[in-house]
C-alpha cells in the first residue's frame, strides 16, 4: 500500500513534489542546479567583496607568465590567454548567467502575468487591447528586437536585461490569459462573485494560486532561453562589457582554439550545456508532475 | 469567403499600425536623437543637425509649437559662459554673463538660422539701461526678468546706458505646423515606401535590403527544407517505434541538440570539419560549396526543436480512434502511419511551417555573420554595432510585416479548408 497518508501533505505542491521525487532524471537535474547557484552565490560574494574593498578582483588580474596552462592542480581548468583561472572566471560567468536568466524573468513574468489576467477576466476591450499588445510585440522578429533594445538602451548589462526582459513576456500572457478565463467560469469564482467581492482580490487572491504552476514551468524554461540569448549578445559585443561572461569567454576562446587551447573552450561550452539542459528538463518534470493534462510526448 | 478575407485583412491593420508605433517609440522616443551616438560628442553642430533634418529627428516628437534647435545650447552659465567669451567686453560671473556697455554683442550661433521660419528667444537678464537687440527693445529692467522675443534673424545685443546682465538663454525654433511631428514625418516616409538612409553606407535602405535577401534566402531555404523533411521523417520513425529504446534515444537526442547553444555548434562545426578535416572551406561566399557547411549547422541547431515537435504531434494523432479502427481492420503499421496519421498532422505541420516562412527572411544572425555571407542578418549585425538606426528599423519593420502576411495566409488557408473556422 503505498497510497500517501491523508492527514498530511494532500495539496497540489506536496502531490507535485512527491510524482517529482520520482523521476530520476529531474532530481538529477536538480542536483545540478543546485550546484551552479551555489557558485553563483559564491561568484556573487566574491564580486561583491571585491567591489566593497574597491579592488580589481582576482579575476580579472593578469599574469602573462602563466598564459594557457593547461588545467593543472593549481588551476583546474587551466588559464585563458592573461594567465587568468578559467574556472573563476567561468563560475563569475554563471552569476551572470543567473542574473539574466532571474531578472529578465522579473521584468518579463510580472507583465506577462498581470496583462493575461486583466485579459482573461475582463474580456471585452480590454482583452482586444491586450490581444493586439502581445500579437503586434509578437510579430517583431525575436532576436532582432532584442538587440534592437539593447542598441537603444546602450551596451551592457541593463540593455541585455530590458532586451529580453520587454520582449519574452508575450507567451506568459497568452497562456495565463487562456487559464484565467477557463477558471473565470469556475464554481469557486462565481462563489466570489456571490461574496461581493472585489475584482482584484478574487483575481490575484483566488484565480492566481491556482494557475501559478503556470508561472513556475514557464520560469523554468525562459531562464535557458534567457541565458542563452544572453551568451550570444555578450559574444556579438552587445551584452556584457568588462566582466567575464560566457559569451565573452567562447569569444576569446575560439581564437586559440585553432591553436590547441582547448580548455578554456571545453569547460565553458560544458557548463552552458549543463545549465540548460538541467533547466529544460526539469522544466518538462515540472509541468508534468504539477499538470498533467499538460504532459508532452506518448510515455 | 470573400468577405471573410475582407474582415480578415482588416484586422491586419491595427497589427500593422502597432508595429510601426513600437518601432517609433524605440527609435524615437527610447533612443532619443541618434545624431551624437552616430557621429560622436565631437561632431559639428551644423552635421548634426543635417543628419536630425535628413531623419526628421529636429521636429516634436508627436505635436508640438516649438522644437529644440543645436544653433545654441541651452545655458544658465552655472560654471562656463562657452562662446559668449570670445568676445571682447563680456565677462562671466556668479552664474551670470555681463555684457559691457559700448560695445555690441552677437549671440554665438553655431549655424546661421533657417529663414523659413521664425524662432524663439528667452533671456532672463537686467540692467539699469536700455538695451536692443538688433532692431527691437530688449525689455529688461532693473529686476531679473524673463522676456521672450519672436525673431527671424537675431541681430546683435546692444547694451545702451549700462551693461546687461544676463543668467539664461535658450533658443526654439517654432514650427509652422503643430502637426509637423516625428510621428507624421515617420508616417510619410512609411507610405512612400522609404526606408531611410544608412549613415554608414550613405545607400538608401530598401537598396541594402534588396541586396541581403538573395544570400539570406540561398542559406535560409536549404536549412528550411532539409529540417523540415528531416525532422518529419524523423519524427514519424520514432512514432513507428514509440516507446522502445529507438525513440528514447532520439527523445534524449532531441533535447540534448536543443540545449547545445548555437555558438557552439558554429564554433565546432568551423574547427572539426572546416578545419582539422578541411571537408569544407571555413568562411567567404562564393560558390554554393561555401554555404555547405552553414546549412548543415543550421539544420543540425534546428534539429532538436522541431523533431520534439513533430514527434508530440504525430503521436497525438497516433492515439486518436481512427488509428485504433484502420489496425483493427488490418492495415499494416507503417500505412497507417504514412497514409493516415501523416495526412492528419499535415494541419498542425503547416500551421507551423507558414509561421516559420518570415523568419527565413531575416536569415540566420549569427551563421551570416560568422560564415561572411551579405545577408539580411549580417546586415543587421554591422547595423547594430554601428549604431545605424535606419537599417535596423527597416529589417524589423520588414520582418514584422512579413510575419502578419503569412498569419494571414495561415488563416485564409484554415478557412479555405475548414468552414468552421469562418464561424468563429
Amino acid at each position: 500500500m503505498d497510497r500517501p497518508n491523508t492527514d498530511k501533505g494532500q495539496s497540489l505542491w506536496s502531490d507535485a513534489w512527491r510524482r517529482l521525487k520520482t523521476n530520476r532524471i529531474a532530481m538529477v537535474c536538480l542536483g545540478i542546479i543546485v550546484l551552479f547557484t551555489l557558485c553563483a552565490l559564491y561568484g556573487e560574494v566574491v564580486h561583491q567583496y571585491y567591489q566593497a574593498k574597491d579592488q580589481t578582483p582576482f579575476y580579472k588580474l593578469t599574469n602573462l607568465d602563466a598564459a594557457y596552462r593547461p588545467p593543472s592542480a593549481a588551476h583546474w581548468m587551466g588559464t585563458d590567454a592573461l594567465g587568468r583561472d578559467v574556472m573563476q572566471r567561468l563560475i563569475q560567468g554563471t552569476r551572470i548567467a543567473y542574473k539574466v536568466g532571474i531578472i529578465t524573468s522579473l521584468i518579463a513574468i510580472p507583465i506577462g502575468v498581470f496583462l493575461g489576467c486583466l485579459a482573461g477576466y475582463f474580456g471585452g476591450r480590454v482583452d482586444d487591447f491586450i490581444v493586439w499588445l502581445y500579437s503586434t510585440f509578437a510579430s517583431i522578429p525575436g532576436l532582432l528586437f532584442i538587440l534592437a533594445i539593447a542598441m537603444v538602451v546602450g551596451r551592457g548589462l541593463t540593455g541585455v536585461y530590458l532586451g529580453i526582459g520587454l520582449t519574452t513576456w508575450v507567451g506568459i500572457c497568452r497562456l495565463i490569459r487562456g487559464e484565467v478565463i477557463k477558471h473565470k467560469e469556475q464554481a469557486y469564482v462565481q462563489a466570489a462573485h456571490a461574496l461581493g467581492l472585489s475584482w482584484p482580490r478574487i483575481l490575484f487572491r483566488h484565480i492566481l494560486p491556482n494557475v501559478f504552476h503556470v508561472i513556475i514551468v514557464t520560469f523554468t524554461l525562459r531562464f535557458p532561453a534567457a541565458v542563452g540569448t544572453e551568451v550570444f549578445m555578450s559574444f556579438l559585443g552587445i551584452g556584457v562589457q568588462n566582466d567575464p561572461s560566457w559569451g565573452i569567454m567562447i569569444n576569446s576562446a575560439r581564437m586559440r582554439l585553432w591553436q590547441g587551447v582547448w580548455w578554456e573552450m571545453t569547460f565553458v561550452t560544458l557548463a552552458i550545456f549543463l545549465l540548460v539542459l538541467a533547466f529544460n528538463l526539469l522544466g518538462d518534470a515540472l509541468r508534468d508532475a504539477l499538470d498533467p493534462r499538460l504532459r508532452t510526448g506518448g510515455n | 469567403m470573400p468577405n471573410y478575407i475582407v474582415k480578415r485583412m482588416l484586422q491586419m491593420i491595427p497589427t500593422v499600425l502597432g508595429v510601426i508605433l513600437i518601432t517609433f517609440i524605440l527609435f524615437n522616443v527610447a533612443g532619443g536623437s541618434p545624431a551624437l551616438k552616430v557621429m560622436g560628442p565631437h561632431a559639428q553642430a551644423d552635421t548634426l543637425e543635417a543628419f536630425d533634418e535628413q531623419r526628421g529627428f529636429n521636429k516634436p516628437l508627436f505635436f508640438g509649437f516649438r522644437t529644440k534647435t543645436r544653433a545654441l545650447e541651452d545655458s544658465d552659465f552655472e560654471r562656463t559662459a562657452g562662446d559668449w567669451l570670445k568676445q571682447d567686453g563680456v565677462t562671466h560671473t556668479n552664474g551670470m554673463i555681463v555684457l559691457a556697455e559700448g560695445g555690441s554683442y552677437s549671440i554665438p550661433l553655431k549655424f546661421s538660422l533657417r529663414d523659413d521660419c521664425e524662432y524663439e528667444l528667452v533671456m532672463e537678464g537686467r540692467t539699469d539701461g536700455f538695451p536692443m537687440l538688433g532692431k527691437n527693445k530688449l525689455g529688461f529692467s532693473r529686476d531679473w526678468k524673463k522676456v521672450t522675443l519672436r525673431l527671424q534673424t537675431p541681430g546683435k545685443i546692444v547694451p545702451v546706458d549700462a551693461p546687461v546682465e544676463i543668467r539664461s538663454i535658450r533658443l526654439r525654433r517654432l514650427m509652422n505646423s503643430p502637426f509637423d511631428s516625428q510621428l507624421l514625418f515617420y508616417f510619410r516616409q512609411l507610405a512612400r515606401l522609404d526606408f531611410g538612409v544608412s549613415h554608414s553606407t550613405n545607400q538608401r535602405v530598401s537598396k541594402l535590403l534588396a541586396d541581403g535577401i538573395v544570400p539570406s534566402l540561398m542559406l535560409t531555404v536549404p536549412i528550411f527544407f532539409i529540417g523540415l523533411v528531416t525532422s518529419i521523417a524523423l519524427s514519424l520513425f520514432c512514432a513507428f517505434w514509440r516507446d522502445t529504446w529507438v525513440d528514447r534515444f532520439f527523445v534524449i537526442l532531441s533535447v540534448a541538440l536543443m540545449s547545445i547553444n548555437y555558438l557552439v555548434y558554429i564554433v565546432a562545426g568551423q574547427y572539426f570539419l572546416a578545419f582539422k578535416a578541411d571537408w569544407f572551406p571555413v568562411w567567404g561566399f562564393e560558390d554554393a560549396r561555401y554555404l555547405a557547411l552553414p546549412v548543415l549547422i543550421g539544420v543540425i541547431s534546428g534539429l532538436g526543436g522541431s523533431l520534439r515537435f513533430y514527434r508530440t504531434i504525430m503521436l497525438d494523432e497516433a492515439h486518436r480512434d481512427y488509428v485504433r479502427t484502420a489496425r483493427a481492420k488490418g492495415v499494416s503499421k507503417s500505412r497507417v502511419l504514412f497514409r493516415h496519421v501523416l495526412k492528419n498532422a499535415m494541419i498542425p505541420i503547416i500551421t507551423n511551417v507558414v509561421i516559420a516562412i518570415p523568419f527565413l527572411y531575416t536569415g540566420s544572425l549569427l551563421l551570416e555573420s560568422f560564415f561572411g555571407i551579405p545577408g539580411l542578418g549580417y546586415l543587421g549585425i554591422t547595423a547594430i554595432n554601428s549604431s545605424d538606426v535606419d537599417v535596423v528599423r527597416g529589417i524589423v519593420l520588414i520582418g514584422a510585416f512579413m510575419f502578419v502576411i503569412a498569419n494571414l495566409l495561415t488563416d485564409i488557408c484554415y478557412a479555405a479548408v475548414d468552414p468552421r473556422v469562418k464561424l468563429k
